[in-house]
């Protein structure tokens, strides 16, 4: 006697799947939106991890930042600094910008307050940013219209600006020059000299920079920075030059120790690896409760197939009656559980796929389907299939042909 | 073909044991037509089930077609119960979502005949059992005595030594009943081994030889000739 054939298993497991159309659907349902939600939203926090580095990396390239004020952990760069009271000088950028090449390429200060931006009768928020010509190199952030301004206009404080492209949006209408137009920021009127390049973020975009001095004589009345911006030669030995000019810095405040410091020093590589932490756990975490709805989906499975060897006992008993061996009914049952959460599982991708482009379609977000995710949730449907279907079908297996029989 | 020597099945009731068969000897040679006949709860279900090898005897023997049975385990046992029996019900027991022929192929599907033999030598039986016509209709749509013919071709699939019938005639009207207890005669005239459970005296008159049994033994085993109603 030949053995129970697998091809006899799904043929009668597809012919019980389509005799109860909508159960096997409400059945496979559970899986497919686990294997659609792990797919989703991995695709979501991916997108999310892909997009704060591209914008990391878009502040430019080996950056380190000296802040004014107390040392703490790694902060996100553009934190507010105007409550902060500056305490970063002139020789201290000096002693910066006089570091060999090899080891400091170009260092900007920066001081920022938000301001009222107005254009004749237009008005505009903004972020005022005093810095020198260093700047643009520094956060690879250039004028994509008209220029930056000058060492001339550094050097005699000249009240001029280069406005951000969400300000120019803003104050002027499309295709008109704001060249040589004057516009006043608090009150002080300013020479438009040139429109930076859009680089997407609502924060970089609004900003108007003018010369640092101009910032000191005109806005802040400090002779102080809020912010160093460092480009490092080499990103290999970033956390050694941190380490110099901390020792440096410390030695120019007459301090004794970064503990008692009133500056810190914030290394790109450190909030690289802070802000992948933070989105690989807010993956993981996205990821976890995506797995707990595909466990819920399994124990649907086991629920209905429990329910469907108790309602088909008297066929298992005459299955068995007419020579059906216990691992026959196993096979026919647990087939059956696999291919509801496989079929789920394949519905469960496509659906997947399509809500992860639809979401950075059509709401905006960044998402970047992982294939691994992809795998690992069908590989986990399959499982599911396997373990939740197994107990009703040995359940199934282990009746008693007579028992069986009786069953009404 | 069935030698049964002193055959017992005892059930575990709690505390008590009940004898539900106590010391049973008997032997069918092949092409008999045997009416196993006696009151509910005289055993003669129990006896059935052993000789349909779905349970096993607490002590004795049995064997079928010279095979000892005591000694197989459950899918040896069903083994067995593929190639050399088929079962015919009181209540049918056809798979109600397939059709007549799907169900002729159910035990061929176990014994693992590729499916176009399958189809060919259900359709055949069904010819056989006159349900020509039929074939692809669901047992729903079919009346009592088509339903058991359907159970009775699904028995004879896999050309069994030995068709057992369980009160076959019980769920049918009296011209019905007769029908079908004429396919058996015609069956054992064709050389299949019946045998045959009920509690009707005249459906059991049947057969050609009587068993009687009562309190899980037996009282009367008998020649229907001579057997006294």
């Amino acid at each position: 006697m030949k053995t129970f054939k697998f091809t006899e298993s799904v043929k009668m497991s597809l012919r019980s799947i389509a005799s109860n159309k909508i159960r096997s659907f409400l059945t496979a349902l559970g899986v497919m939106i686990g294997v659609a939600a792990v797919i989703a939203l991995v695709a979501l926090g991916n997108g999310s991890q892909k997009s704060v580095e591209a914008s990391l990396q878009s502040l430019g390239y080996n950056l380190l930042i000296v802040y004014s004020g107390q040392p703490k952990g790694p902060s996100l760069v553009r934190k507010n600094t105007t409550n902060i009271a500056p305490s970063l000088t002139d020789e201290d950028l000096n002693f910066l910008s006089n570091l060999p090449k090899n080891m400091v390429l170009h260092a900007a200060p920066e001081s920022s307050v938000s301001a009222q931006i107005k254009f004749g009768n237009t008005n505009t928020g903004g972020t005022v940013v005093g810095t020198n010509l260093e700047y643009p190199s520094i956060r690879n952030f250039h004028p994509v219209y008209g220029a930056f301004f000058t060492e001339e206009e550094l050097n005699s404080r000249k009240p001029v600006a280069v406005i951000g492209a969400q300000v120019y949006k803003d104050l002027f209408n499309e295709g008109f020059d704001p060249v040589g137009q004057k516009i006043r920021i608090n009150g002080i009127a300013f020479t438009v000299k040139g429109i930076m390049e859009e680089k997407g973020s609502s924060m970089t975009d609004a900003q108007i920079f003018i010369p640092i001095t101009t910032f000191q004589k005109y806005i802040s009345g400090s002779d102080k920075y809020a912010l160093i911006n460092i480009q490092a030669a080499n990103m290999d030995t970033m956390r050694d030059l941190q380490k110099f000019i901390e020792g440096e810095l410390l030695h120019l405040h007459r301090l004794p120790g970064m503990d008692s410091a009133d500056f810190y020093i914030a290394n790109q590589l450190d909030l690289l690896n802070t802000m992948e932490g933070v989105t690989s756990t807010f993956t993981l975490l996205l990821a976890s409760i995506a797995a707990i709805s595909l466990l819920v989906g399994g124990i649907g499975i086991m629920n209905i197939m429990l329910v469907a060897v108790t309602e088909r006992t008297r066929e298992i008993g005459i299955r068995m009656a007419l020579g059906a061996k216990s691992k026959d009914i196993l096979s026919q049952f647990l087939t059956e559980a696999i291919i509801l959460s496989v079929g789920g599982g394949l519905i469960g991708i496509i659906i997947g796929v399509l809500t992860s482009y639809g979401a950075s379609r059509f709401g905006g977000m960044a998402s970047v389907i992982s294939v691994q995710s992809v795998f690992v949730a069908f590989g986990f449907a399959v499982v599911t299939g396997l373990f939740f279907g197994g107990y009703p079908a040995y359940q199934a297996s282990k009746l008693d042909p007579i028992e069986a029989l009786r069953y009404e | 073909m069935i030698k049964i020597e002193n055959l017992s099945r005892y059930y575990k009731m709690g505390p008590t044991t009940v004898k539900a068969i106590d010391g049973i000897n008997l032997s069918i040679e092949g092409g008999e037509f045997v009416s196993i006949i006696g009151p509910s709860g005289s055993g003669k279900s129990t006896l059935m089930n052993i000789v349909g090898c779905l349970d096993s005897p607490t002590t004795g023997t049995y064997s079928l077609a010279g095979e000892q049975t005591a000694a197989l385990n459950k899918d040896q046992l069903a083994e067995i119960r593929n190639r050399h029996i088929g079962f015919v019900f009181q209540s049918f027991n056809l798979l109600p979502r397939e059709s007549a022929v799907e169900n002729v192929e159910l035990p061929l599907i176990y014994a693992g005949v590729p499916p176009k033999d399958r189809r060919q030598r259900a359709l055949e039986i069904l010819k056989r059992v006159d349900l020509e016509g039929r074939e692809y209709h669901l047992p729903n749509e079919l009346s009592g005595g088509q339903r058991q013919r359907v159970a009775i071709a699904r028995a004879l699939a896999v050309r069994p030594k030995i068709l057992l019938a369980d009160e076959p005639t019980g769920a049918l009207d009296t011209k019905t009943g007769a029908q079908i207890m004429e396919l058996f005669r015609e069956l054992q005239a064709e050389g299949v081994t019946l045998i045959m459970v009920t509690h009707d005296r005249d459906v059991a008159a049947q057969g050609k030889r009587i068993v009687e049994i009562r309190d899980g033994q037996i009282l009367v085993d008998v020649p229907v000739q001579e057997w006294k109603r």
